[in-house]
């Protein structure tokens, strides 16, 4: 009877209560922000043209600021934008100090001084030319946006979901980064602990000593605390595994000692231009598909019960999808224009922006709506 | 003592993986000249950085794959916490590295295989804490677990003053030899393609050499290096004795590796109790030999007053 009430409401209705549904605000699962995030770096990392990648930082600068939530981690954006202008300005320092002057429109006249001979012959200063330092500010222009578009995600993804998600494989050393992040914040108040247990004794809180006194204790009860936190795992019954068949562990050693052969080989042919073609990266890709294969393989063994478990939904597909398109179009646009999307440095040219870049660009932007908005803070607590 | 058994197809998994490794730091030594414009040598480096998280993720499973005891696990958990917590206390003064002075006395207490979980946790961890994932992690995490793991295969003979003075010699030389790998990996993301500090494809091995130890040698080797290796250096011998002690305190009260049997409890009393009341053990194996399951099953029946009841 439910199912004909509902097949018989109104279409309307239903595509309305969806989308207030889409709009409820939740945290979007980490994976789709990362996916995101790492579509836009790989956009970035196909163009050196300095609009176009001005653009997309401004572009995940728009998306953060819309998406990001309240945690300590969604600060860490503006970190990552200083990070990327330290980058630049070492890249044209560099380029100035130790250029060696190629180019022919030259904006300054350094004073030279060569090193000596033990100093690989290298000389500082000298001619500072413009060519050179445009081709520094691009380099450095396309690595500082690819690093901003990972700060974006730092900012966006919440790590401890994002823990959540690791493969069976790694289950172990995902609970114990978890177990890191957890007791971190309960060192702190251990320390307060151990001081206010010191002053109560009438020690004084400075120097060496104190540090000693301080320390040593706090330490002591992070190593008291592990047992304690085994045993409550132990407890709950931490460390089921399922029963693997003989025949399928030696498949599972197989591929990834095979595969790990086989990035070794690739990784070799790769460096040496003098081995046949298919001994470089094809070969390279191949092991490590087998090896990640055999790990998969070998995290079926874990046995584990996930509490509220994050689902892929719409959005998050479309989040995603969002960031590999760009990519996408990206690399199209290379194809397509590559002397728009590498601008020359030297004859100097004003660098133009292609269409199929645009809508790279306009692609990245449309999670700073798409997604669902983040939860807010509680009103007690702000 | 070693709390993570480590099993010969885990060694080798994890030598193999390692050289492959070192070729995704060590690649502009050596990189042939690419045919393509110099716009899109940047390829290159760019499948290692994809490559080298792969790798880490397969090291580390393959370590924990034999099942990691609960107790090694939440010891691995808690000292990766101290050691998150450690290193803002150095980031931004100069050159004062408080990471690895946990990570080598872990390593030599906890043996080689937990020392490698610990670089890579603690590093992970404190990336998460301080929302600092990016592509150099992998790397970071790599070397700090080489350093946990040369920590843990040291020579196990030297005891007191003289396993102090060998692990802060070990400190000093692995805190050079992370900031040396670090360089090299930076180098070409740093000075960019064409300076005359940057590497040149096709160059012989020993000329791309020269230019990276002038490259490191100017930024990094006698700022930031030396000061991580005298932290750390200086941190073992000053409190490496008593975190020692504190560290293997708490492995024993652990008793990582004791066989989990369900048998009856063994009337064995801790030596430390009086005389009088260890007269009653009477069956008491001879020292340096332990008392088999069986063995203990055994004394059981005999000595105690319920014993043959009870069974």
């Amino acid at each position: 009877m439910t199912d004909a009430a509902v097949g018989s409401s109104p279409t309307v209705d239903r595509w309305s209560a969806r989308w207030s549904a889409w709009r409820l605000p939740r945290g979007l699962h980490p994976g789709a922000w990362w996916l995101w995030a790492l579509g836009l770096a790989t956009a970035a990392s196909h163009t050196t043209n300095p609009l176009g990648l001005t653009l997309l930082v401004a572009v995940t600068a728009l998306v953060v600021i819309q998406r990001r939530g309240h945690a300590p981690w969604a600060l860490a954006f503006r970190m990552y934008v200083w990070l990327g202008v330290v980058i630049v300005a070492m890249r044209v320092v560099f380029r100035i100090v130790l250029g060696g002057g190629q180019g022919e429109h030259v904006l300054v006249r350094l004073p030279e001084i060569p090193l000596p001979e033990w100093a690989a012959g290298i000389r500082l200063f000298g001619p500072v030319a413009a060519e050179q330092v445009l081709g520094g500010f691009y380099d450095g222009l396309r690595l500082a946006t690819m690093l901003i578009c990972l700060g974006a995600a730092n900012a966006l993804a919440n790590p401890k979901r994002l823990l959540k998600a690791v493969p069976g494989a790694l289950y172990a050393v995902g609970t114990a980064v978890v177990v890191a992040l957890s007791v971190a914040p309960q060192l702190v108040e251990s320390v307060l602990r151990v001081r206010r247990a010191r002053r109560l004794r009438g020690a004084s809180g400075r120097g060496m000593r104190a540090f000693r006194g301080v320390a040593l204790p706090v330490l002591a009860d992070a190593l008291d605390r592990s047992l304690a936190l085994a045993a409550a795992m132990d407890s709950r019954g931490y460390g089921r595994t399922a029963a693997v068949p003989a025949g399928q562990r030696t498949v599972t050693g197989t591929l990834v000692l095979g595969g790990l052969l086989g990035v070794c080989a690739g990784t070799y042919g790769l460096l040496d231009t003098t081995g046949p073609g298919y001994l470089g990266l094809p070969l390279l890709l191949a092991g490590l598909a087998a090896a990640v294969g055999g790990m998969l393989l070998a995290g079926r063994r874990v046995r584990r019960s996930r509490y509220r478990p994050d689902r892929w939904q719409l959005a998050e597909l479309l989040v995603a999808g969002c960031g590999i398109a760009a990519a996408g179009l990206m690399v199209l646009a290379g194809t397509v224009d590559p002397e728009r999307l590498y601008p020359p440095v030297s004859p100097l040219t004003w660098p133009e922006l292609t269409p199929l870049l645009l809508l790279a660009v306009a692609v990245a932007a449309v999670p700073a709506w798409l997604a669902p908005p983040p939860t807010p803070i509680p009103k007690d607590r702000a | 003592m070693s709390v993570l058994r480590v099993a010969p197809r885990t060694a080798v998994v994890l030598v193999l993986a390692s050289v492959a490794a070192l070729a995704t730091f060590t690649w502009p030594l050596f990189v042939p000249v690419q045919p393509e414009n110099t716009a899109r040598a940047g390829e290159a480096p760019l499948v290692f950085v994809v490559m080298l998280p792969v790798l880490v993720a397969l090291v580390l499973a393959e370590l924990t794959s034999g099942g990691i005891d609960s107790k090694a696990l939440a010891m691995l958990g808690v000292l990766a916490a101290v050691n998150a917590a450690l290193r803002p206390l150095g980031a931004g003064t100069a050159g004062i590295e408080t990471v690895f002075f946990l990570l080598v006395l872990a390593g030599r207490v906890f043996g080689p295989g937990f020392g490698f979980l610990l670089g890579s946790t603690s590093l992970f961890a404190s990336a998460l804490l301080t929302a600092g994932v990016g592509p150099w992690l992998p790397f970071q995490m790599l070397a700090a677990s080489w350093v946990g793991l040369g920590a843990g295969l040291l020579p196990r003979r030297p005891r007191g003053r003289a396993e102090v003075a060998l692990l802060a010699g070990y400190g000093a030389v692995a805190a050079y030899g992370y900031g040396l790998l670090m360089n090299l990996w930076f180098w070409p993301f740093s000075a960019g393609a064409d300076t005359q500090l940057s590497y040149v494809a096709g160059a012989p091995i020993l000329e791309n050499l020269h230019r990276f130890v002038f490259f490191t040698a100017v930024t990094s080797t006698f700022g930031w290096d030396t000061g991580r290796a005298i932290t750390t250096a200086v941190l073992i011998a000053l409190a490496g004795p008593a975190v020692l002690a504190a560290l293997r305190r708490a492995a024993r009260k652990a008793a990582f590796g004791a066989p989990v049997t369900f048998a009856a409890p063994e009337p064995g009393l801790p030596a430390s109790l009086p005389t009088a009341l260890l007269a009653a053990q009477a069956g008491k194996p001879a020292a340096g030999q332990p008392a088999g399951r069986d063995d203990r099953q055994h004394r059981w029946d005999q000595h105690h007053p319920l014993g043959s009841r009870v069974t």
